[in-house]
């Protein structure tokens, strides 16, 4: 074979060995056009009458450097880079499968943290960062009085409305609406009567919103105002949802009759998808019903509770601050207030506007949820700081290779590449790998978070988060890639070539880097793990509370009433009491009662405001008393067993033909009269009347109970007896046709008592078969569901950040062990003793535990006040907690060091000495 | 390999100015279809054996040339029966080498005037 065979051979050779599909066809071309070219000048050489070995050689020596010529080719199409790029990747791909354990352990602790982050990514930005689907929602303010017992969230009368309107410079429009959020109408669809929020709105509510229906039309105006043509009154708006799911989306629909909790209404229009409002609520997630708001005689007086309330929006003017608006607002409402008499005015004396987004969102959310965000941001900082140490030590090992790589002519900008690329890689797969653990951690959570956050979708990463997660690699593969990289191209060549053994290491400088990055671990896993300890505290602390009733045994049932099927039919005698009657004699039951709301329910709430005259001091503390308002059956103290402080509580002989009674609680004395010193001097007082003729005595003080919520005190309370209420009385519509609560006793399984129950409801009134059930152990946990889901989140937070700081430890002295063996053996041969070894390394473990514990509790002071809103009963820097996270950490990380401090007593010096 | 001083013609050798090989690639190949070896050719003939055409620069060339749509090439037999790769120059590669003609003889215009132009004494701080 001819010497200008063999340099082709090896150019095929070269291509074999850097196969890389596309580009293969092209580079033979090229060869060919070249062997062409020296062929023919061979041939024209051999014409010329030169031998052909002459004619070869000198062909072969015009032709040049056929390498340098066909790389500088290769170099003009332009995927020359990308070839490289692809040659890098398989190498580092190849590296990586070359240890399997060091990537596996890498990729792993990166994905516990970047799976975190990534989970609790998703809920920021599904609940802090959404995009409502209105016009320009960041102009949308909602309007608010406000007076002496704070802001008013029942809204506020027309009449108010209306000077705002003609006041409010700064506000484009104002409108209106108001909406039960937490509970259902019956709409009778093509498939039976099905749950569907219902909302009134306001004509220009939608012109607001920036929204118009999708077919059909929307309310139809009355003046400027806002109110609904009356022509409109018996119209009604769909959801897209309600036209969907209800009516088959019948394209026909506009101007057909449907029927509203029994109320024969035509459709006007249908809503755009995916629209709904307001997008709160715990029945958010059900199809929508709007009705119009048709203005009357009522919403024109200035007396006391007859004019109706309703939310107000607004939209704020191009370029005007919510500040602004809210100034505005407050110099109107003056003038608003002063047409009222001196009691009212004094709850509406000022007024608020707030931006629309922030109302969405219950007080407390946002500090809560970027706590517990900064909490899955540090687990990744640790992670990080975990590999990078791991890392280090690598590049150490990998030295020699990469000074072979230098020697051979790669650049240090190459190495820095290939090692970045590295990094790349590993993050890549953490990656994957955590997007099936944030998968995992949302699916652990669903309920806790569709609860505190008020989240009705699934919750599933969208394109921003996973935007957020390519992000999120990119940033995790500099980081740890970043230092080693740096060293690595920093290191001369020549001394790592001359070094015997790559464990000789980069010297102390790496060790000291190395113990660094242990140290940070340290202290950023206690300021975690304070958070846990602090959540853990006042879990411990929520269910050690005296809640002044019985929680065990008790079986609940939400109910959704149809009160429209009874219209005109007495609710008491016709629904519920034939109802507790059958449920009393289920097996097994040994009592059960109805309520308005149980304990700590949430999902109702009736609030009982008192009316006092006069200006004395006495009456301005009790008008600002409010009552919690509860109807109850007289079962209630059989099935919760509270305390009577004074008197009697309903029983069989109130009823509705008997003196109407009720009792209030401890609370209700105390700000009735300043003091609870003489529960017994309210026995007797008449508060409220129950019919025009039929006044109420009070019979009896219940003893304080947490009610509304486990961490607050007994709130003041006043309950009335539902055998006693008739259609006639004033609350009929507030006690019975909106929520009843069923609570039953019974020592058998929950379980096997719903279905009983359930069937009992059904029997009483098919709607009510579909009522929720849960157990009042379960309402308690519930009601501090926040705190559970922080807890439980710390918790995996904590302990991953235990466990990878633990890792940590035990990787550095283990690493180090392994370098000084022959030092080890050297001491234990000049006559060391073996406790000797182990005290040194314990001693290295000791130091760092203890720089890095000091730093963490700094840190954790600090940080903890982030979790301010969660604690109860703890403060946010409790040196109980901070103590005993700390010795766990120490004991921790003494335990991890013993292996290797064992391993370094243990060394034999013959092997360690003569291993050299 | 290239300075192996048995070789006649390597002592009159002259450096190609960075830039002009493109453009006597192109009105090589006005002339009609070329392949690599006989652009060398005729860019030796044409300069009486002085340039000589490094093929390390004149393949990246052709390619780069390919690349803008300058030249087009075909895979075709040669008289003699060898496969090789002709190039073809293309239409906007004669309106290209137009302008880089153009460009040459004003630069050649320019940069002679100074060469062998007088000094002239005004330009020297006159005009300040």
């Amino acid at each position: 074979m001819s010497w200008l065979g063999r340099i082709f051979r090896l150019g095929h050779y070269d291509r074999d060995l850097f196969d890389s599909g596309p580009f293969d066809r092209r580079k033979a071309e090229l060869d060919e056009e070249m062997r062409a070219h020296l062929a023919m000048d061979v041939a024209d050489r051999v014409a010329r009458g030169e031998t052909r070995e002459q004619a070869e050689a000198a062909a072969q020596r015009e032709f040049g450097n056929l390498g340098l010529a066909r790389d500088r080719t290769h170099g003009v199409w332009r995927w020359g880079r990308l070839e490289s790029l692809t040659r890098n990747l398989q190498y580092a791909l190849r590296v990586l499968r070359r240890s399997p354990g060091f990537s596996l352990t890498v990729v792993a602790t990166l994905a516990v943290g970047i799976g975190a982050t990534c989970a609790m990514f998703t809920v920021v930005d599904r609940v802090l960062l959404r995009q409502l689907p209105y016009r320009d929602a960041g102009r949308l303010v909602e309007l608010r009085e406000a007076g002496v017992r704070g802001e008013v969230n029942y809204g506020s009368p027309y009449l108010d409305l209306d000077q705002w309107r003609q006041r409010a410079r700064s506000l484009e429009q104002i409108a209106f609406y108001s909406v039960n959020t937490k509970r259902v109408a019956f709409l009778e669809g093509n498939t039976g009567a099905v749950h569907v929020r219902e909302g009134t709105a306001s004509a220009n509510l939608f012109a607001l919103l920036g929204v118009a229906p999708a077919m059909g039309r929307g309310f139809l105006g009355r003046d400027a105002g806002g109110s609904v043509n009356p022509a409109d009154e018996h119209g009604v708006l769909l959801s897209d949802a309600a036209w969907r799911d209800e009516f088959g989306a019948d394209p026909a629909m506009v101007g057909k009759t449907i029927q509203l909790n029994g109320e024969r209404l035509t459709v006007l229009g249908v809503m755009p998808r995916g629209f709904t409002f307001p997008s709160t609520g715990s029945v958010a997630e059900l199809p929508m019903v709007w009705r119009p708001i048709v203005l009357g005689e009522d919403d024109f007086s200035h007396e006391h509770n007859v004019a109706p309330r309703y939310e107000a929006i607004g939209r704020l003017r191009e370029g005007v601050t919510t500040a602004q608006a809210d100034a505005e607002l407050k110099t109107a409402q003056t003038a608003v207030a002063m047409s009222y008499d001196a009691d009212d005015r004094e709850q509406i004396s000022s007024a608020t506007v707030t931006p629309y987004t922030d109302m969405e969102l219950p007080e407390g959310t946002r500090p809560a949820l970027l706590a517990l965000f900064c909490a899955s941001g540090l687990l990744w900082l640790i992670a990080c700081v975990n590999v990078t140490s791991l890392m280090l030590a690598r590049a150490t090992a990998r030295q020699r290779e990469i000074a072979v790589r230098g020697a051979l002519g790669a650049s240090r900008w190459q190495i820095v590449q290939q090692l970045l690329l590295e990094g790349l890689l590993l993050s890549g797969g953490a990656s994957l790998l955590g997007l099936g653990l944030t998968a995992v951690m949302l699916k652990l959570f669903e309920h806790g978070l569709a609860a505190q956050f008020d989240l009705h979708e699934r919750l599933v990463p969208n394109a921003a988060v996973l935007a957020a997660l390519l992000g999120l690699t990119i940033v995790s593969a500099l980081v740890i890639s970043a230092w080693p990289a740096l060293g690595a191209a920093r290191a001369p060549i020549e001394a790592a070539l001359r070094q015997g053994a790559p464990q000789q290491g980069m010297g102390r400088a790496q060790h000291r880097v190395r113990a660094v990055l242990v140290v940070t671990q340290i202290a950023l896993s206690l300021t975690l793990l304070v958070g846990c300890g602090l959540l853990l505290r006042t879990l411990y602390a929520l269910r050690h509370v005296p809640l002044g009733f019985q929680t065990d045994h008790i079986v609940v049932a939400h109910m959704e009433i149809p009160a429209y099927k009874f219209a005109g039919r007495n609710m008491t005698t016709e629904l519920y009491q034939p109802l507790v009657e059958r449920v009393k004699h289920l097996p097994g039951v040994e009592s059960a009662t109805l309520q308005t709301e149980v304990p700590l329910g949430k999902t109702f709430q009736m609030m009982f405001t008192f009316w006092a005259q006069g200006q004395s001091e006495d009456a301005k503390r009790k008008r600002a008393l409010q009552a919690q308002f509860r109807a109850v059956g007289p079962e209630m103290q059989q099935v919760f067993g509270f305390k009577m402080l004074r008197g009697r509580f309903f029983n069989e002989g109130d009823t509705a033909g008997s003196a109407a009674v009720i009792v209030v609680n401890r609370a209700f004395v105390r700000a009735f009269f300043g003091d609870d010193r003489d529960p017994s001097a309210i026995l007797g007082h008449d508060l409220i009347g129950f019919e025009e003729k039929r006044r109420s005595t009070v019979v009896g003080v219940l003893e304080d109970e947490r009610q509304v919520a486990v961490a607050e005190p007994s709130q003041p309370e006043m309950e009335v007896s539902i055998p006693q209420i008739t259609p006639k009385s004033m609350f009929y519509r507030g006690a019975e046709q909106l929520a009843m609560d069923l609570a039953v006793r019974t020592e058998r399984d929950p379980d096997a008592v719903t279905a009983e129950v359930r069937e009992a409801m059904r029997q009483a009134s098919s709607d009510l078969a579909a009522s929720r059930f849960t157990t009042m152990d379960q309402v308690v946990e519930d009601s501090f569901g926040s705190q559970n889901l922080a807890a439980r989140l710390l918790e995996i937070f904590g302990g991953s950040a235990l466990l990878l700081c633990l890792a940590g430890i035990y990787g550095l002295l283990a690493y180090l062990v392994a370098q000084r063996r022959r030092e080890m053996g050297l001491r234990i041969a000049l006559g060391a003793r073996r406790w000797s070894l182990m005290w040194l390394v314990l001693r290295q473990a000791g130091l760092m535990l203890a720089v890095g514990l000091a730093i963490g509790l700094g840190l954790a002071w600090f940080t903890s006040v982030g979790l301010r809103t969660f604690l109860y009963g703890v403060k946010p820097a409790d040196p109980w907690t901070m103590a005993a996270v700390a010795a766990l950490l120490f004991v921790g990380g003494l335990a991890a060091s013993l292996i290797p401090a064992r391993r370094a007593a243990g060394v034999n010096p013959m092997e360690a000495l003569r291993a050299e | 390999m290239a300075k192996d001083p048995t070789y006649p013609n390597v002592q009159n050798r002259v450096e190609l100015l960075q830039g002009t090989l493109d453009m006597l690639i192109l009105r090589t190949l006005g002339w009609g279809p070329a392949h690599g070896y006989g652009i060398v050719q005729a860019l030796r003939t044409q300069s009486g054996d002085v340039l000589q055409v490094e093929t390390g620069s004149l393949y990246p060339a052709l390619h780069r040339l390919e690349r803008q749509g300058w030249v087009t090439s075909e895979w075709k037999q040669t008289e003699s029966n060898q496969r090789a790769r002709f190039y073809r120059i293309t239409a906007s590669g004669r309106k290209r080498l137009a302008a880089d003609r153009s460009r040459w003889q004003q630069m050649v215009a320019v940069i002679g005037g100074i060469l062998d132009g007088e000094r002239k004494p005004q330009a020297e701080g006159g005009e300040a």
